[in-house]
């Protein structure tokens, strides 16, 4: 009887462990969760000896901390006995593996880097024969190379960036060193027309929009939908454009978003309402928004704006040429023209200079806080591979004909819009880049500023 | 829209970089040159690749077919399923309904009866009578169809080209098309198009002079890119007046693969079953051995005189049939005395070429007819269109393809694709679920990318 009852209780022990211990990962899970995972089945493939000791290199403190701790948990899940150690090199983490015990050490470098968060290194048995004597001889078994990697996501991006409390940035004058880790930030069925930024719902941290043909998406700090609207409702345009276009602005007192799809006769005004969920409208729109108060008109039946545009004070302003894409940060006004040329303004009313080689993924944003912004760009070019996201420092002359602050490769797809948030209330600015996907749709992705 | 990003994109990727600050470029015009007629004709009749691309230009069909098994809109305003038994299409305005709706209705008339019909049978009184209600079509199936939407996209369904502009372009007089600002799609990226009808030793001289920029009806040995090869054709027979085993005759004697290598013009790929290997892939029967020999038999084949394959497959099967014991005479005719020929069955034997839609299911439903087995309709495409799956119904329809193949009087021989080349200054060349080219795609490069490379 006491047999039977201890079989019983081992069994359902066993269907518990079973219940608890999923054998593929849940759906939505995190990337550092997904990456653990991929880890852990790699080691158990391996296969590796018990008790495991696991040493992470690379990225920030945070990073390292979030990895070592899930990968640990799912090892242990799997009966390993992780130990993570803290060791000031890869190297000197085998003496330490040895001495605790561990018959495995796993020793990963971590990076995150062109929307990837990468974990790469080795495996290694820690046993030492007996008849080695004092030399630390390694064993046949196990060994092995590790190299995973999955999609980052924005929780990978708060986990490497700069560390510390948030501070209002300071400037510093002569340091002007900048690096961006980039994570998808939403994915969206059909291609983004246009996107814009601010806050919306009063919280001191901007939300990000996104206009498509016929909706308007919003969408929180983490990449989380708020609301989205169809505009199904307003009538069709009579004149449209091939490639989705329109344009995008969040507008100030009180916080409205202004929309315009060219696929559609006029545009609409719209008040997120997060307790509802809700995008509600409150107004149409006869004049295109290409900023905040800045109004102006589409090219009939082309990705474009006409060269007149009327300023915030009334005033027009007529530039060069048509331009599609606009970005506004006051004075500075920055138009990018359809041959990749684009005309800066340091403030309304005044000369302008004359830019080349800009993409129409174009804005001004400030990154570095000092009260100046940079001039941010994608590639010129129709089908660059991979495109590449540049940032220049705004200067008298062409900022672009000087090194950029910062560039780096962006995923596969068109840049096709750029804007800067401060996503989370910290005054520091990120990057949301809206690539269009050759699979027809799209993808926001977030750069935020890492160590450098 | 999304499949037409895709498509977008899929080209733009195959496009060689350009400076146009990462959009396609509006303006400007491209000079095209093409073998096709100067003018194409009805809708029903333009159904080679090359006159449907012409005719494209200037008059869409309610839809376009996208690789994922969808239809988008493309004259239409709009294409829903209020209710399962009934697709809305909503028109630009109640002329252009109303026009379309009388197109439809010819299709099944005694004067204007063609094959295409069969693309409407699914609907209410086999599409006898469709009638606009100011601008929407309301179309109400006799039994579920599914593939309705992909089958109204096919080009002999789009409406007559006429003064109010239907399609991307507008005719602007001498070859000349104007872009359509008010093209529900978007306008075309090029301003204008200047048309140029020649023969291949025109296309050739044009080509290496660098006269035209863009050229339509090219062998695909140039290396030009051609879409979905389904223009299909067929010998039909009449089997009331030939022996029962003429197709046993036709098939011992005629090899497709020397047909498509030697007497058609590239892209062309044997036919060796009722749909289009791009429909329906099947290794072929073994030949058969030629039958009995029979006394001697005077035969007439009918052939579409515009179509100078046509001409020297007829001759090939002249010969070919002449070992078999029939004395083949050669008739060319209009497209349109063809088609009246073959309403009225009045033929022997008939090269009979077709535009197939990319969906096998419909594309059956236009063979049955054309082989004379009409009478098929009601029994075959019922079971095909009660499958809710996309794939299984176009499974069902090749199986049924291959099991009526031996009851309907058509012997297939080889289908063909349309091949273009494009300068390198001409980008965004994309080719539809039909396999047409669609020239209001086309954008110029900017000067910075113009090369010289891939001309001669």
């Amino acid at each position: 009887m006491s047999r039977a009852l201890l079989l019983t209780s081992l069994l359902a022990a066993l269907a518990a462990g079973a219940a608890s211990n999923p054998t593929s990962v849940p759906d939505k899970a995190s990337a550092v969760t997904r990456l653990t995972w991929a880890l852990a089945d790699d080691l158990r493939a391996l296969p590796v000896e018990a008790p495991v000791a696991l040493h992470l290199s690379g990225g920030s403190a945070e990073l390292r901390r979030a990895v070592g701790s899930l990968l640990a948990a799912r090892l242990a899940v799997m009966n390993l006995a992780p130990t993570v150690l803290d060791a000031p090199s890869p190297e000197a983490a085998e003496a330490l593996a040895r001495a605790q015990g561990a018959r495995t050490l796993a020793r990963l470098t971590l990076d995150v880097e062109t929307g990837m968060l990468r974990a790469r290194g080795d495996v290694l048995g820690t046993w030492v024969n007996f008849w080695s004597g004092r030399t630390p001889t390694r064993p046949a078994r196990p060994a092995g190379a590790l190299s995973e990697a999955v999609d980052a996501d924005p929780e990978v991006l708060a986990l490497a960036a700069v560390g510390g409390p948030p501070q209002p940035p300071t400037p510093q004058p002569g340091v002007r060193g900048m690096r961006f880790l980039g994570a998808t930030f939403a994915r969206l069925d059909t291609p983004v027309a246009a996107l814009a930024a601010g806050d919306l719902d009063g919280d001191g941290k901007d939300e990000v929009a996104a206009l498509t043909e016929h909706e308007v998406s919003v969408f929180a700090a983490d990449g989380r939908l708020l609301a989205r609207r169809a505009l199904d409702g307003i009538a069709p345009a009579s004149v449209t454009t091939r490639e989705p276009f329109g344009a995008l602005a969040v507008l100030t007192g009180p916080p409205r978003l202004a929309a315009w799809s060219t696929r559609h006769a006029h545009g609409e005004l719209l008040v997120l309402d997060v307790a509802r969920a809700v995008l509600r409208p409150v107004g149409t729109l006869d004049a295109a928004p290409v900023g905040p108060l800045e109004r102006g008109a589409f090219v009939p039946g082309q990705t474009a704006f006409q060269p007149e545009v009327r300023m915030a004070d009334g005033k027009p302003l007529t530039v060069v040429a048509p331009f599609t894409t606009a970005s506004l940060a006051p004075p500075r006004m920055l138009f990018v023209h359809p041959d990749g040329v684009a005309s800066l303004f340091s403030r309304p009313g005044t000369a302008f200079t004359r830019l080349s080689g800009l993409g129409a993924g174009s804005a001004l944003g400030d990154l570095d806080g000092d009260g100046v912004p940079e001039l941010l760009t994608t590639s010129p070019l129709l089908q660059p591979s991979p495109d590449v996201l540049r940032v220049h420092a705004l200067q008298d002359a062409d900022p672009t004909t000087h090194e950029p602050l910062w560039q780096g490769a962006l995923p596969a797809g068109r840049a096709l819009g750029v804007v800067t948030a401060d996503l989370f209330g910290d005054g520091r600015r990120e990057v949301i880049v809206a690539l269009w996907k050759p699979d027809g749709t799209s993808e926001l992705f977030l750069l935020r500023q890492g160590a450098p | 829209m999304k499949r037409r990003i895709a498509l977008a994109g899929l080209a733009l990727l195959a496009s060689a970089p350009s400076l146009a600050a990462s959009r396609p470029r509006y303006g400007g015009e491209v000079r095209v040159a093409h073998v096709g007629p100067p003018e194409v004709g009805e809708p029903a009749l333009a159904d080679t690749p090359l006159e449907a691309t012409l005719l494209g230009l200037l008059s869409r069909p309610v839809c376009t077919p996208t690789p994922d098994e969808g239809a988008r809109p493309a004259l239409a305003r709009d294409l829903t399923r209020p209710t399962p038994q009934v697709v809305k299409v909503v028109l630009p305005n109640a002329a252009t309904a109303s026009a379309l709706a009388r197109a439809w209705t010819r299709l099944s008339s005694a004067d204007g009866a063609s094959p295409y019909r069969a693309l409407l049978y699914p609907l209410r009184g086999e599409g006898r009578q469709v009638s606009a209600s100011g601008s929407t079509l309301e179309l109400a199936l006799a039994f579920p169809w599914p593939d309705l939407e992909r089958a109204l996209c096919h080009p002999a369904l789009s409406a007559p080209v006429s003064a109010s502009p239907s399609g991307p372009f507008s005719a602007a007089g001498r070859g000349a098309l104007e872009a359509q600002l008010g093209w529900p799609q978007g306008r075309p990226y090029l301003d204008r198009l200047l048309l140029t009808a020649t023969d291949e030793r025109g296309l050739a001289r044009m080509w290496a002079s660098r006269q035209v920029q863009v050229e339509m009806g090219v062998s695909s040995e140039t290396e030009a890119p051609s879409g979905a090869l389904l223009h299909a054709t067929y010998l039909a027979f009449s089997p009331r007046r030939l022996p029962t085993d003429f197709r046993q005759a036709v098939e011992s004697a005629i090899d497709r693969e020397d047909l498509t290598r030697l007497f058609v013009r590239s892209p062309a790929v044997p036919m060796p079953h009722l749909l289009p290997p791009a429909l329906l892939q099947q290794p072929p029967k073994p030949r058969p051995s030629a039958p009995a020999a029979l006394a001697a038999r005077t035969v007439t084949l009918l052939y579409d005189a515009a179509l100078e394959d046509q001409r020297a497959v007829a001759e090939r099967i002249q010969v070919k049939l002449h070992e078999r014991g029939y004395t083949v005479a050669l008739e060319p005719l209009s497209r349109a005395a063809l088609r009246a020929r073959w309403a009225k069955g009045d033929f022997e034997l008939m090269l009979h070429a077709l535009l197939l839609p990319p969906v096998p299911g419909p594309a059956l439903a236009v063979v049955l007819d054309a082989g004379g087995r009409k009478d098929l309709l009601g029994v075959e495409l019922p079971p095909i269109g009660v499958l809710p799956d996309a794939s299984a119904r176009d499974a069902r329809a090749r199986e049924r393809a291959v099991a009526v193949a031996a009851s309907v009087p058509l012997v297939p021989l080889y289908a063909q694709g349309l091949g273009v080349r494009v300068a390198p200054e001409v980008m965004g060349l994309e080719m539809d679920a039909q396999g047409l080219p669609t020239l209001d795609a086309l954008f110029l490069a900017p000067p910075e990318a113009t090369a010289t490379g891939g001309r001669p």
